[in-house]
């Protein structure tokens, strides 16, 4: 069946009953009825230099965790939602992997240092920094962020392997893990302190850094504002820094 | 305070990055943060593509208007072009355009006036939300 035979409400038909027993068969007829969708957002995102065919794949883990995710009761079409869900999908994927290899020298340094200020000022703030305040902290003028930014944006670089400051590739600087929290003491008062966490605290963090989840993402997926899951994931941050401080 | 910056750019793909610059400039000064200045690009890039509908010819005019921690991108198209196909098909180009900006920005729509099409943008920051 296409997706534009099925009238809407017997597709919120099946993501009701779906809720309810989560049955594989049933995610996977969703899937596969919405297949379109994850296609047509991998087509906007090429002539970036990722082959097509990638940006499918990435699109469809988008599509899944959009049908395993998706809430009837919020009022809001699955096209939409998932939409929402795929495009965040495509984004990390470029952030992660992207990078325009024809950039001038000075603006690929520029953006290379773009991304540890960025983190590192999310953590600090509680929200995503603006470009005044990246600007001040690599020490470069705002229009020169804007321009990292963009070249940043281009994905037109074919190969990954393109040398970096750290070890000679930017592709280790994909799926990079905290080393702070490597050592398997760590790791598990990590996880007793999460366990600590009220749930909804626990879900948000888990979005955030293990789907990678931008707070935007996450506030249309707990049904709170951004500022809101910004507060509460400062918060959680915090508390989790402290167990930390007092055991070391 | 209001700023108002105007750009006319030929129908040309490579020329798409000025509108994108010049939308993250503006926004930036208006206090967007990253995550915002980032699905602005998107939408923008979106606009672009919707009004031109497989047209390569023409310009594009754009006006960018900031204030209140909002940016509107306004865009309008002096040249040849095809309105959006009337079609069922959920996932046709049109729909699927609509469907982007939803999920980009606050309030987006699309006109017919003085024999051009414009389609238009409008996107709040969430840090001046409720200021």
């Amino acid at each position: 069946m296409t997706p534009s035979a099925r009238n809407p409400e017997s597709v919120r038909e099946t993501f009701m009953e779906y809720a309810d027993n989560r049955d594989e068969r049933l995610r996977n007829q969703l899937v596969e009825e919405h297949l379109g969708l994850a296609h047509q957002l991998a087509r906007r995102f090429t002539n970036r230099g990722e082959p097509y065919e990638d940006l499918v794949q990435v699109a469809s883990i988008g599509l899944v965790k959009s049908v395993e995710r998706f809430d009837t009761e919020r009022g809001v079409e699955f096209s939409t939602f998932a939409t929402r869900t795929i495009i965040g999908e495509l984004k990390r994927h470029f952030r992660d992997k992207g990078w325009a290899i024809r950039a001038p020298r000075r603006i690929q340094e520029l953006y290379l240092a773009l991304g540890p200020a960025m983190e590192s000022l999310t953590q600090q703030l509680g929200r995503p920094p603006t470009v005044p305040e990246i600007a001040e902290m690599v020490g470069a003028s705002e229009e020169s962020v804007l321009e990292a930014l963009e070249a940043g944006q281009r994905y037109r670089a074919t190969s990954i392997d393109v040398p970096d400051r750290q070890d000679g590739t930017l592709s280790s600087r994909l799926g990079q893990v905290d080393p702070g929290y490597s050592a398997t003491d760590d790791r598990l008062l990590l996880a007793l302190s999460l366990a600590d966490l009220p749930e909804r605290e626990r879900t948000i963090i888990e979005l955030r850094f293990v789907e990678g989840l931008t707070q935007s993402e996450i506030a249309a997926q707990v049904g709170l504002s951004q500022m809101h899951v910004s507060r509460l994931l400062a918060a959680s941050l915090a508390q989790l820094r402290q167990v930390f401080s007092q055991s070391s | 305070m209001s700023e108002s910056v105007e750009l006319t750019i030929p129908v040309q793909s490579d020329l798409v990055v000025l509108a994108r610059l010049t939308a993250v400039t503006v926004a930036s000064r208006a206090g967007f943060d990253v995550e915002e200045l980032e699905n602005l690009r998107l939408a923008v890039d979106e606009l672009c593509v919707s009004i031109v509908n497989g047209s390569s010819a023409g310009r594009l005019n754009l006006t960018f208007v900031s204030g209140d921690g909002s940016v509107e991108v306004d865009c309008a198209l002096d040249g040849p072009t095809s309105p959006p196909a009337d079609t069922d098909d959920i996932y046709g180009e049109h729909d699927l355009s609509v469907r982007i900006l939803d999920a980009l920005v606050d309030e987006h729509g699309e006109d017919m006036g003085d024999g051009r099409r414009r389609v238009w943008l409008r996107k709040r920051s969430i840090r001046h939300e409720g200021s």
